[in-house]
């Protein structure tokens, strides 16, 4: 259902959330944003609830480095012990730490819900039909959010070749010291890949200047003005809900 | 050699004037001086040995070279009586189409149906003609309906070229020029490839680079040759060219027609061919059974059969009471973190064996392969047998070295004697005509001298007693196929297991004893080569196609009687 949403209308409304997200400092708005919107993703767009946590990991890392620097360091952030101290949360550094850590994981469930709903070619195509980006950039921006899949199954086949050449069975996922070893040959890869698109790219026609069709180009419907409005509205009352709470 | 004077009805589609190709830190030119012209509406086909310059000179003919990737360009291109320099790459798209050698040059790593509509929406063509003209592209090349919405990505490399191969033919470019296009079809896909680069508009010029001829030669006007040193040796009609010049080309290490060797067979009892012959079945049109005189067919039956069985594996099976090197016993097999491809494989291999693995593209021979050699895990059932050795389809995924020397000293034993270790190297780059190269980064290498180093890492040692080698031939001139044809062959003497993944039906046949049919997602036949290849509904079944020596065969069952 979502997926046949326009993405600008997508990207927009992600962007307000995500601007609500980092403003709003309180653990129960950013609980809210998470819960709202793993609630749409399993409930309407099917996602596996393991592939959601799997895809936290990351912003979730990146979150307990605030929850611990909150911690360790309590001094250097009076403002916000000042702010969280207001908070439901007993301890002032421990609340200040996990508002900061809820909201890196809240962008991250914000962008999961626009990376997993969206075609990147569908985004691109219309960016460059209603937002007029350049199809130089367009294509570009294209290439790069193709490589991510791409670079996975780059990893895979190195990772098996590794394994023959060490004898060694191959895991489902590579320990730290062999996924430090696949950096630097993903990153020549990724050059190399680069390098071989803008060719085949160029080879075909695409140019900077003149005119161009583009095809598939997702259209504005009334659907996409009820999903904003819905969105707005449930932000609005998350908003109220949170500050009378 | 200049080729190919101007011809009176206007300027060529393409020319080159002393052109010549440097690249960047390199010590001799890769590509020239050449001099070619080619006239409107003819077909060529550029032949070299793998490293002559065909790619590079083809990469000069809109300017990507030097415009996009560095290198130094002397002399005059121009498409049309049109210098290439008035405009950029892009420029030239809607009159030259360029198939590239790696399909990852020519796909931009889209979904399907857009990257077959990509270069004509660069053209500004209507909405309503891309879709009609994607949906006939789609259909000319065979592609299926429910491949619309797939990544180019996921499909498999022989399913990869076919989507290339329509993304360049809907440009309906009057020039077409395509590096290798068939280098991992199956052979039903390659037929019917080169049919659509053949019957398509009669006006269209086309300049094919591809190593394997039959079923396109006939199709060609003209033949250019380049040298080792990336100069034309040869330039002419094909047919005259293949019988003068057969020797100089097996002295380069160039693809002939596999008629070749039945013609000089059958001139040396006078009885070759009036016309040279480009298939086995032109060889022997003069020598009909039923109309030809008897003394005729009999003096021409010893060369046939003689013929017949060079084609066919010299190595004999391997004997059935030798030790089992690796079985599947009701395996599930699938690509790693994939679904299961094929379903309760059973298939052992034995010392000293060597084995076909053929099949359509996307049949799942790949992932049979790295299963068999204990690389990937089943899904079910079992696998016994020591681990073996995999060249994979793409040999960029096996090169971790800075050099050529690198990579092979890399794949010996840590515990090696140095001097032994560079006794080894040394010999083994000599054995796969790598001598010169052992100092250039394998990134640099052509795509032939890659998989020639691939396949060198893996037989450098010896510590693999199961070697599986995934599309060897792709991309191989024939020098490299002889010297991978000798080494399988020293290989099974030294009492090895071979597994051989191929779209190449004569190298099948001339290898490999036994061969598997994989389709249907299983295993739907397992016997000698001989005997599967001359099946024609189990071929039909699997998209095979049956071996180039398939016609002196049936000649030969035809003239029993004499």
């Amino acid at each position: 259902m979502v997926r046949t949403l326009n993405p600008l209308s997508k990207v927009a409304v992600c962007a307000v959330w995500l601007v609500a997200a980092i403003l709003i400092f309180d653990a129960r708005f950013q609980i809210g944003a998470i819960l709202i919107v793993c609630i749409v993703l399993v409930a309407l767009e099917r996602t596996s609830p393991l592939l959601l946590l799997g895809l936290m990991v990351p912003f979730s890392l990146f979150g307990l480095g605030f929850l611990t620097t909150a911690l360790l360091f309590r001094e250097d952030s009076a403002f916000a012990l000042h702010v969280a101290g207001e908070s439901v949360f007993g301890s002032p550094a421990a609340s200040a730490g996990v508002t900061l850590f809820l909201r890196a994981v809240a962008c991250g469930m914000i962008s999961a819900f626009f990376a997993l709903t969206t075609d990147p070619g569908a985004f691109v195509r219309g960016l460059m039909a209603h937002a007029r980006l350049p199809p130089r950039f367009g294509y570009a921006l294209f290439a790069a959010l193709q490589l991510v899949p791409d670079l996975a199954a780059e990893a895979q086949q190195m990772r098996l070749a590794r394994a023959m050449q060490s004898g060694r069975v191959l895991r489902r996922l590579p320990g730290p010291v062999e996924a430090g070893s696949l950096v630097i040959p993903l990153l020549a890869f990724a050059i190399r890949r680069a390098g071989r698109t803008a060719i085949a790219m160029e080879a075909r026609g695409l140019d900077a200047h003149g005119p161009r069709t583009i095809m598939a180009v997702p259209p504005f419907e009334w659907r996409d003005a009820g999903f904003a409005a819905v969105a707005m509205i449930v932000l609005g009352g998350l908003i109220v809900l949170c500050a009378n709470m | 050699m200049t080729s190919d004077p101007l011809s009176p009805e206007g300027p060529p589609a393409a020319q080159w004037r002393a052109v010549s190709v440097r690249y960047p830190f390199a010590g001799a030119a890769a590509v020239g001086p050449v001099d070619l012209a080619i006239r409107r509406g003819t077909r060529v086909l550029l032949l070299g040995a793998s490293g002559s310059g065909k790619s590079t000179l083809l990469l000069t003919l809109t300017g990507l070279l030097p415009h996009s990737i560095p290198a130094k360009v002397e002399g005059r291109i121009a498409i049309d009586g049109v210098p290439i320099e008035t405009r950029p790459p892009s420029g030239w798209a809607a009159d030259v189409a360029q198939y590239f050698q790696d399909a990852d040059r020519t796909l931009c790593g889209m979904r399907v149906e857009d990257e077959i509509a990509f270069a004509l929406e660069n053209q500004a063509v209507p909405v309503a003609r891309i879709r009609n003209a994607v949906a006939q592209a789609m259909e000319e090349v065979g592609l299926p309906e429910a491949w619309r919405q797939r990544r180019t990505a996921t499909l498999s490399g022989g399913e990869r070229q076919l989507v290339a191969l329509a993304a360049t033919l809907v440009q309906n470019a009057g020039l077409f020029v395509a590096d290798e296009p068939t280098a991992h079809l199956a052979p039903v896909a390659a037929t019917r490839l080169h049919r659509l680069l053949t019957e398509g508009r009669p006006d269209r010029t086309m300049l094919v680079v591809d190593h394997r001829l039959d079923g396109l030669i006939d199709a060609m006007d003209r033949l250019v040759v380049l040298g080792p040193d990336g100069t034309i040796v040869a330039d002419g009609e094909p047919r005259a060219i293949f019988r003068e010049k057969r020797s100089l080309l097996a002295a380069l290490g160039i693809w002939c027609p596999a008629a070749g060797d039945l013609d000089e067979g059958l001139a040396r009892v006078g009885l070759c061919a009036p016309v040279a012959p480009l298939s086995v079945a032109d060889a022997l049109a003069h020598l009909n059974p039923e109309t030809a005189p008897p003394e005729d067919l009999a003096r021409a039956r010893p060369i046939v059969a003689a013929f017949v069985a060079k084609a066919s594996a010299e190595a004999p099976a391997a004997a059935a009471d030798a030790p089992v090197i690796a079985a599947l016993v009701g395996a599930d097999c699938a690509p790693f973190l994939g679904p299961v491809v094929l379903r309760g494989v059973s298939l052992s291999v034995r010392q000293g064996e060597v084995v076909g693995i053929l099949g359509a593209n996307g049949a799942g021979k790949s992932t049979l392969a790295a299963c068999l050699a204990g690389l990937l895990p089943l899904k079910s059932g079992v696998r016994e047998g020591a681990k073996g050795g995999v060249a994979f389809q793409n040999p960029e995924s096996q090169f971790v070295g800075g050099t050529v020397r690198d990579e092979l000293s890399g794949a010996l034993p840590r515990r090696m004697d140095n001097d032994e270790r560079e006794r080894r190297v040394a010999a083994t780059l000599d054995q796969w005509g790598l001598a010169g190269l052992a100092l250039r980064h394998p990134f640099e290498l052509s795509q032939g001298q890659k998989r020639r180093l691939a396949l060198a890492m893996l037989t450098i040692t010896d510590r693999w007693p199961l070697l599986v080698l995934d599309e060897p031939m792709a991309g191989l001139d024939a020098a490299g196929a002889a010297a991978l044809s000798a080494r399988i062959d020293d290989l099974r003497s030294d009492g090895r297991a071979v597994a051989v993944v191929t779209h190449d039906m004569d190298f099948a046949l001339r290898v490999c004893p036994r061969s598997v049919v994989v389709a249907e997602g299983r295993i739907i036949a397992d016997g000698p080569t001989p005997d599967l290849l001359a099946d024609a509904d189990l071929c039909a079944r699997a998209n095979l196609s049956e071996p180039s020596s398939a016609a002196a065969r049936r000649w030969l069952q035809a003239t029993k009687s004499w």
